[in-house]
């Protein structure tokens, strides 16, 4: 809300800057985004009357005007289409300075004298385009200095109001808020009721008085159909950011601004009998003043004449029943509509406006009167007519006073975390309630009728704090029961997979856990969860798995130049679960390029493949201390390479069998759509995967052990996990260690064959390993192997 | 005879210095060394010699020839360091390197400034004492909302824009993507009795895309609930926090605020770090938009709906909660100056975070 500085001083009188005034509010919880100056005081710059104009002799589009000034009479050239007899307009004078930095000077137009200029709004700063000369009111002053007539000193105040603050929508609003938190002198209008002199009056039919607990109508008739709208209530407009419309039109949008109440006003020839107020039924169709057509559900308010919908209630009027040039009789509207009638109802038809605005977070049922009185009071004064008498329907019950709530100093003072003095509080209840009882700490405060915000001690706790100023509670540090309890070891905490990663020169990326369905089908033939109001095309499904995101993140800087990527993400994939929903927590990467960057001294670095992924993955899951090893079987996966993927699982100690996730090379035709080549990705569930075991001490060997390799040649196809898995069961306990440290193909070695070189630790726990027995256990492997693995020995 | 025999013994000491004195291989110095000491050396000649001397003389003579024997030895060992001395130096001078290569292998790589800032946050409140609890993303109504006293229609969730699952027929009520990680609060307070005091870092979401929003971002919640909490210990604990988070003893300003599940609620603006002197006096700039306070977090005692909602007696039990934006912290700490940044992913960008 945009509030004008001189208007609220009209209602509340402060020792406070306009900049102190912002400051005052922030602070209370009405946040002020901006303060900003209309215009500064300007010299030379008065009221006018055109005495004459006569068309400049050189010029078609020229005046040549004489314009009284009080002081004297001056000659003054002017190019405005809206220049006339009569008119009251601000002239600048030699010497005037504008907003706009023009300096007025003597001049000749076309070769008449021309003594000062006559202004536009836009020169005065007031609008952004104007079309012809700003019109001032013809009870305007002559000779009056124009800022001060048009308060020009003013600044506007914009202030972000939480929606619990619906009671601060309006000058009359923010100018109560002033007195209760600067104990300000409050100056409230003084609204008279207008007698009716004519009789007429329309039948208002009250269906709903649940929804709408308050409705009055009042008939005017005979309103003149060459009425203005004042420049005075124009501009408070103008710099409440409304658009001045047309006198009956800007009467209710004022009325609105200055004390809160949304109106309406009909043109009374074009109702059909009487005003009800009723639900709407499904399939009604109503037209609406912005010319749209809105088709009703069943659920809301209108306001309907004895056919059809003329309104739906507190959010826009009808554009069959409206106001127009010809209007001669209306009928004003000020009603009370709940705010669970009014929530949700802009949404539904997309129809945000000032009026449903305030009426979602609340409007002062108190009100409705005053603003019919303040608005007829306007209308007979701007746009002449007669009224007729208030009709009024209402529910009494609904639209009483709010119960009373109760607050206690010793709650006050613990949950502020501050003493407080009994007297200082009853002083700051006092201000913000009319109706405070209370005694020994105890108080009973009937909030006022437009603070819907007060309905429970906690309202009125902040309430107290909020006028004391937050600055004024202390600053304590609370004795914290200790709950951080370290991790349990039977767990690898995300954060040693991520730092062993980055050791391993991996980069983390985040990626969205939105993605383009058709992306998704790329890589998973689950049915993904999907959203109901995707912000494009391309987030419109729940990822079942990271390395879409990965992918790219990995595109996109494969696209920049890099040539060397490897990243890896920490996060949730989503997936349904019958009718619920589920999430696991994945560990997953993409990885492209060298081993190692090109650099001296490495013969040229290979590009990286399965193993050296695999080696990652491997150092990763080590962390958790599992004896049995990982393992790899082959995979199958849309996504994936059929020769180069493999399935991770791990046999836990109480015999289960856990899937850890996958790890693969991208299929070529996804590297494809990539436009890369040779990608390897992993996925690990870290739900099951970061299990850890303890470690458990096995006693160290005293006595020597005996290496001994071997080599052999075996089936290309042979899986060498097996074959050395196999060597550990056959050997058992003495065989310490095996490992493959070489493999052969080519020259020297079958086509369908590879040489396999192997490295055998021979180790007694209790005693020395002989030779004897060293060379007879590697003659049982050797047996093993050719036997069970089809090996042959090799010289 | 026995002047002969000593100026022998001089003339071979004499020799046997100038010979090791000239020598430069350690070779020559071995070859000297069987010339003058061996068994069949000039000083073990002279001292076959002794049987010549009358016996009184002869032990005298044995010292002398001794004598001369150890001098040499002790030149022989003296010049053998010497040689040795100046082929090491050698030897190292040609291994010399260009130390100034650049090393060999891979690098490391780096978490990314999200994760990095979260850590942080975390580390922070666990010293203080507070755990780590997580949610789910995919909420439901009740959880993100209601639990949080946000009835629909509530003008508030027109703050919150939600995300909906587009849930099928027979799926379980309505679903979100949890608009804040508040919802682990009431999660949590479901499940555990006071004390409570946590933090739930995670993912949210909310559908607007700008320059100043994303649709998914990371927020810390935290939630403290005993007997006797109040709001100076919630401006105690934030303030802690800040000043350990920025490392610097800044200024902290509480403004009150709305948010339906605390009262009183506050804003929390932290003067601001890129404009403070060194008299600690902020000087007004672009990022705190000239006035000297930087909003960072939400926060605000529990109101007491949302412990009827969760069965928890507001009447012995009070509490605070707050909220925090990773992102915001990470741009003011690191001094990133646009959002968008932490989800292209660009090497460019993550390469500056380690």
């Amino acid at each position: 809300m945009i509030i004008s500085e001189q208007w609220l001083r009209d209602w509340v009188r402060v020792e406070l800057s306009a900049q102190e005034i912002a400051d005052c509010l922030t602070n209370a919880g009405l946040e002020v985004d901006g303060v900003e100056s209309i215009a500064g005081p300007i010299e030379n710059l008065v009221v006018g009357k055109v005495l004459t104009v006569e068309k400049h002799p050189d010029a078609d589009r020229l005046n040549c005007t004489t314009v009284d000034i009080g002081s004297e009479v001056l000659n003054i050239v002017c190019g405005a289409a809206n220049v006339r007899q009569d008119l009251m307009v601000a002239v600048a004078t030699v010497g005037a300075k504008l907003p706009n930095g023009l300096k007025i000077k003597k001049a000749k137009v076309r070769g008449v004298e021309s003594i000062g200029m006559l202004c536009s709004a836009s020169e005065l700063g007031l609008e952004e385009n104007s079309a012809g000369l700003i019109e001032l009111d013809a009870d305007a002053e002559i000779g009056q200095r124009v800022d001060e007539y048009l308060q020009l000193d003013d600044k506007l105040i914009d202030i972000d109001l939480t929606p619990n603050r619906g009671d601060c929508l309006s000058v009359q609003g923010i100018a109560r808020e002033m007195k209760v938190l600067a104990d300000g002198s409050y100056h409230p209008l003084d609204i008279e009721a207008v007698a009716a002199t004519i009789d007429d009056a329309i039948d208002v039919e009250l269906q709903d008085s649940v929804n709408c607990p308050r409705y009055i109508g009042r008939v005017i008739k005979n309103i003149s159909q060459e009425a203005v709208t004042p420049l005075w209530m124009q501009e408070r407009l103008r710099r409440s950011a409304v658009r001045p419309i047309s006198p009956i039109v800007d009467i209710t949008n004022y009325v609105m601004i200055e004390l809160g109440q949304p109106m309406h006003a009909f043109d009374l020839a074009k109702l059909n009998d009487k005003i009800v107020v009723r639900q709407s039924k499904a399939g009604e169709k109503i037209k609406l003043l912005d010319e749209s057509e809105a088709t009703l559900d069943a659920q809301t308010l209108i306001i309907a004449d004895a056919q059809a919908p003329i309104a739906i209630a507190g959010v826009m009027g009808g554009l069959d029943s409206a106001i127009d040039d010809n209007t001669v009789d209306i009928v004003l509207e000020a009603a009370h509509f709940t705010r669970k009638s009014a929530s949700g109802k802009a949404r539904r038809y997309g129809l945000h406006t000032e009026s449903s605005f305030r009426f979602e977070r609340g409007v002062d049922p108190q009100l409705p009167p005053q603003a019919i009185e303040r608005a007829t009071e306007l209308v007979l004064e701007i746009c002449g007519g007669q009224a007729g008498p208030i009709v009024e329907q209402k529910q009494e019950s609904a639209i009483q006073g709010k119960p009373a709530v109760e607050i206690r100093l010793d709650r006050l003072v613990s949950l502020l975390g501050m003493p407080l003095d009994e007297a200082e509080v009853d002083d700051i209840l006092s201000r913000i309630a009319d109706s405070v009882t209370g005694e020994n700490g105890v108080w009973s405060v009937t909030p006022p009728s437009y603070r819907f915000d007060i309905e429970c001690e906690a309202d009125l706790v902040e309430e107290v704090a909020r006028v004391k100023g937050y600055d004024n509670i202390p600053t304590k540090m609370p004795r914290i029961a200790p709950r951080s309890m370290a991790a349990s070891e039977a767990r690898i905490g995300e954060r040693q997979v991520r730092q062993s990663l980055v050791a391993r020169d991996y980069r983390e990326a985040i990626t969205y856990s939105f993605i383009d369905p058709a992306v998704h089908a790329i890589f998973s033939t689950e049915e993904p969860v999907k959203l109901a109001n995707p912000l494009a095309d391309n987030m419109a499904v729940m990822r079942t798995s990271l390395i879409p995101g990965l992918m790219g993140a990995l595109q996109f800087n494969a696209n920049r130049q890099h040539d060397r990527i490897r990243f890896y993400e920490v996060g949730a994939s989503y997936h349904k679960d019958g009718k619920a929903f589920r999430e696991e927590q994945k560990l997953s990467g993409v990885v492209l390029g060298q081993v190692a960057a090109t650099q001296w001294g490495l013969s040229k670095p290979q590009n990286i493949d399965f193993y050296d992924v695999k080696s990652d993955l491997e150092a990763v899951l080590a962390l958790t201390g599992h004896k049995n090893p990982i393992i790899f079987n082959e995979f199958e996966h849309i996504a994936l390479h059929p020769g180069q993927s493999s399935l991770l699982t791990r046999n836990e100690l109480n015999g289960d069998k856990t899937v850890l996730g996958w790890l693969g090379r991208l299929h070529p035709t996804v590297e494809k759509h990539y436009g890369v080549h040779n990608v390897v990705a992993f996925e690990i569930n870290l739900g099951v995967a970061l299990n850890a075991q303890l470690p458990s001490f096995q006693s160290v060997s005293r006595f020597p052990s005996i290496k001994r390799d071997l080599s052999v040649l075996v089936d290309q196809d042979l899986p060498i996990a097996g074959l050395l898995e196999s060597l550990r069961n056959e050997l058992g306990a003495v065989l310490v260690k095996v490992e493959l440290f070489d493999l052969y193909r080519g020259q020297g070695v079958a086509d369908d064959a590879k040489s396999i070189s192997l490295s055998l630790v021979l180790q007694h726990q209790d005693k020395t390993m002989t030779d004897e027995e060293a060379e007879g256990l590697m003659a049982e492997a050797r047996s093993l192997l050719e036997t069970k693995w089809g090996a042959t020995l090799r010289s | 005879m026995t002047d002969s025999l000593d100026s022998n013994l001089k003339n071979i000491l004499e020799q046997a210095r100038s010979a090791i004195a000239v020598s430069e291989k350690p070779a020559q110095l071995e070859e000297l060394r069987v010339n003058y000491l061996g068994k069949k050396g000039e000083l073990t000649n002279q001292l076959k010699q002794i049987g010549s001397l009358p016996h009184e003389e002869r032990p005298k003579f044995g010292d002398k020839v001794n004598a001369v024997k150890q001098e040499v030895a002790q030149l022989l060992n003296h010049k053998k360091a010497e040689l040795d001395a100046i082929a090491l130096a050698a030897a190292l001078a040609a291994e010399k390197i260009d130390i100034t290569l650049p090393g060999r292998g891979i690098g490391s790589g780096g978490i990314h400034p999200v994760t990095r800032t979260m850590q942080r946050i975390e580390d922070i409140f666990v010293a203080m004492g507070f755990g780590i609890a997580t949610g789910p993303e995919i909420e439901d109504d009740f959880h993100n909302f209601e639990a949080l006293n946000i009835p629909p229609e509530h003008p508030a969730r027109a703050m919150h824009d939600t995300f909906y699952i587009d849930t099928a027929e027979g799926d379980e009520g309505t679903h979100l993507l949890r608009t804040h990680t508040s919802p682990v609060q009431a999660r949590y307070m479901l499940s555990e009795t006071p004390p409570i005091n946590i933090i739930a870092p995670g993912r949210v979401y909310r559908c607007d895309s700008d320059v100043t929003h994303t649709p998914m971002f990371h927020q810390v919640e935290g939630l403290m609930v005993d007997e006797g909490i109040s709001f100076a210990d919630l401006k105690g604990v934030l303030t802690h926090f800040l000043r350990q988070f920025f490392e610097t003893d800044l200024n902290i300003r509480l403004r009150p605020s709305y948010f339906p599940f605390t009262e009183p609620s506050a804003e929390v603006d932290i003067s601001c770090v890129f404009c403070v002197d060194q008299q600690g006096k902020t000087q007004g700039c672009r990022i705190c938009k000239q006035t000297g306070w930087i909003e960072v977090l939400g926060s605000g005692m529990i109101h007491p709906e949302v412990f009827k909602h969760v069965g928890i007696d507001s009447e012995k039990y009070t509490g605070f909660a707050f909220g925090l934006g990773v992102e915001r912290l990470t741009m003011l700490r690191y001094g990133v100056t646009d959002l968008r940044l932490f989800f292209d992913n660009d090497l460019t960008f993550l390469e500056q975070f380690k």
